[in-house]
């Protein structure tokens, strides 16, 4: 079994003014073909007023991974590093980073996916954001 | 036939390698001899996918082999592949129409050969107006050149695809029905899924001691095959089916739907690995396996089978074992053409299917009792019968058989 932080990122098109973003990083226990463990979960919100780009991604998945208490591989989908090489945002993260694999990870990814989307919309609701 | 590859800037080399050389394989079981290839680094042309120069050395190398086919390894628009079959002057098709092609020499059933044309007119259908527009250029149709070509084109593809989407559902529906029963008659499915070439049909014909078609080859079995397969007393049905091959678009597994359907809902999935591939091939190869099981299996455990592991020594299969650890669920090792492992693969396979329960049943010594004791034999293991005044049964079967059977039990007693 192996250690994971599985991220994902909502909100990076435009809206009303800029760019809405919510991080969810999930901290897991994952098997070849299961989730094990999920043992923590932290989101972030950010603004950008510009377009972000693979550095911003990066910075904003590494904030989210701080505020977990347990270390891991970060794991994310190919798409949340705009289709780079994988050694392009592993260069650039400070922990060891990898693409989703196998199923667990694909299920792992998924989880975060629910997570950060709903939250977004969450927020988006409660602050009355424009979007 | 020469093979063209364009790889993007700064890509992996040993990755494109392997593509080009899975490429080559794919040509070889379409039927094709390789006379030549081509290979340029650069990002996509929009007008031939490669640059202008390299199209025209291209040309140059068609003249000069003599070659009928030039098969591109990336996608080509239409426009890209009417402009090259114009400079190169012979057929041009990219690696979709080439799986294509070889599905359509394998398909033999009315089924198969409906999925492949199915595929064929998804892959034509969001190309239907620019390749007639480009053939009918100086022509229009109908009164005054008023008329349209692309449109009716167009128009007969869908419905020609909706015509074969009804009849792939009614099988569809078949099979579901058929899955129905075989669990009713208390067989549990299992399914060899793994990427192409990776041995499965050789698996298949060594645990059901058949001889179905193995070859060295991309793409042997197109048609799933199923046969009983014998686990000690368990009833089981095992079901070779097609191998899956990376980036294979969505239009192509929606085609073959109903034929994967086999393997997505089946109570045990063996996942089929050439382990004497270097450990980068295998870990890609699962990748792409892992990518098109794992939304579609909801909770079917997975047992990795690698094969072919009389080719390596047990120093290198230990090695090989911890690289791939962590994309290979429930890892066994055979040998499927010396037949090492396979017990060990048997007895794998009973612990992961559905459990059974055991009991003992006391039915009475008459025809009645003989008729329920002839049924349990159909449906379960008897372990131990012992006649007297009234038959004893060591019984071992499904939740459900032994509700019935104790059941029946009870109601003989009475």
């Amino acid at each position: 079994m192996w250690d994971i932080i599985a991220a994902d990122i909502s909100g990076r098109h435009r809206i009303k003014g800029g760019y809405y973003m919510v991080c969810a990083a999930a901290a897991l226990t994952v098997s070849a073909d299961h989730v094990e463990k999920v043992k923590q979960v932290k989101i972030l919100p950010r603004w950008l007023d510009y377009p972000p780009k693979l550095l911003d991604v990066v910075q904003l998945i590494e904030d989210t991974a701080d505020q977990l208490s347990f270390e891991g591989m970060v794991v994310t989908e190919k798409g949340d590093m705009y289709n780079e090489p994988k050694w392009v945002p592993e260069s650039m993260f400070s922990r060891p980073f990898k693409y989703q694999e196998s199923i667990a990870e694909r299920r792992a990814i998924e989880l975060v996916h629910h997570i950060s989307l709903s939250a977004r919309n969450l927020l988006i609701k409660e602050l009355e954001i424009e979007a | 036939m020469i093979l063209v590859k364009r790889t993007a800037p700064r890509s992996d080399p040993e990755r494109s390698e392997n593509l080009f050389l899975e490429l080559y394989e794919l040509a070889k079981a379409a039927g094709y001899r390789p006379v030549g290839e081509l290979t340029q680094t650069r990002f996509p042309d929009s007008k031939y996918q490669l640059g202008r120069g390299k199209i025209e050395e291209l040309a140059e190398l068609v003249e000069r082999t003599g070659a009928e086919k030039v098969i591109f390894y990336n996608k080509l628009s239409t426009t890209q592949l009417y402009n090259i079959s114009e400079l190169c002057r012979c057929q041009v098709i990219d690696r979709f129409q080439l799986i294509l092609e070889i599905f359509a020499k394998r398909a033999v059933t009315y089924r198969s050969k409906l999925q492949v044309e199915l595929a064929r007119l998804r892959y034509e259908l969001p190309r239907a107006r620019a390749v007639v527009s480009l053939l009918k250029k100086e022509e229009r149709a109908g009164f005054m050149g008023l008329g349209d070509y692309e449109d009716s084109y167009e128009q007969d593809l869908k419905k020609r695809i909706s015509r074969i989407e009804t009849e792939l559902a009614s099988a569809e529906k078949d099979d579901e029905a058929l899955r129905a029963f075989r669990h009713r008659q208390g067989f549990s499915l299992i399914s060899l899924a793994g990427y192409t070439n990776a041995g499965k049909s050789t698996l298949f014909n060594t645990l059901v001691d058949e001889s179905t078609e193995a070859r060295n080859m991309l793409f042997t079995t197109l048609v799933p095959m199923t046969r009983a397969l014998d686990l000690g007393g368990r009833k089981a049905l095992l079901t070779d089916t097609v191998g899956f091959i990376e980036e294979l678009p969505h239009w192509m597994v929606d085609a073959f739907k109903s034929t994967l359907d086999g393997i997505f809902l089946s109570d045990l999935i063996l996942l089929v690995v050439d382990v004497s591939e270097d450990p980068e091939t295998i870990l890609q190869k699962l990748t792409t396996c892992h990518d098109t099981l794992w939304d579609k299996i909801q909770g079917v455990p997975v047992i990795t089978v690698l094969n072919k592991t009389d080719l390596l020594s047990p120093e290198e299969l230990e090695t090989r074992l911890e690289e791939i650890g962590y994309l290979a669920p429930n890892p066994i090792q055979v040998s499927a053409k010396d037949g090492a492992g396979i017990a060990e693969l048997k007895a794998g396979i009973i612990g992961h299917l559905p459990p059974w329960e055991t009991c003992s049943l006391s039915l009475p010594n008459s025809e009645k009792g003989m008729s329920v004791l002839s049924w349990l034999y159909e449906e379960g293991i008897v372990h131990g019968v012992e006649y007297g005044e009234r038959i004893l049964v060591d019984y071992e079967a499904r939740a459900e058989v032994i509700n019935r059977a104790r059941a029946l039990e009870q109601a003989l007693g009475d």
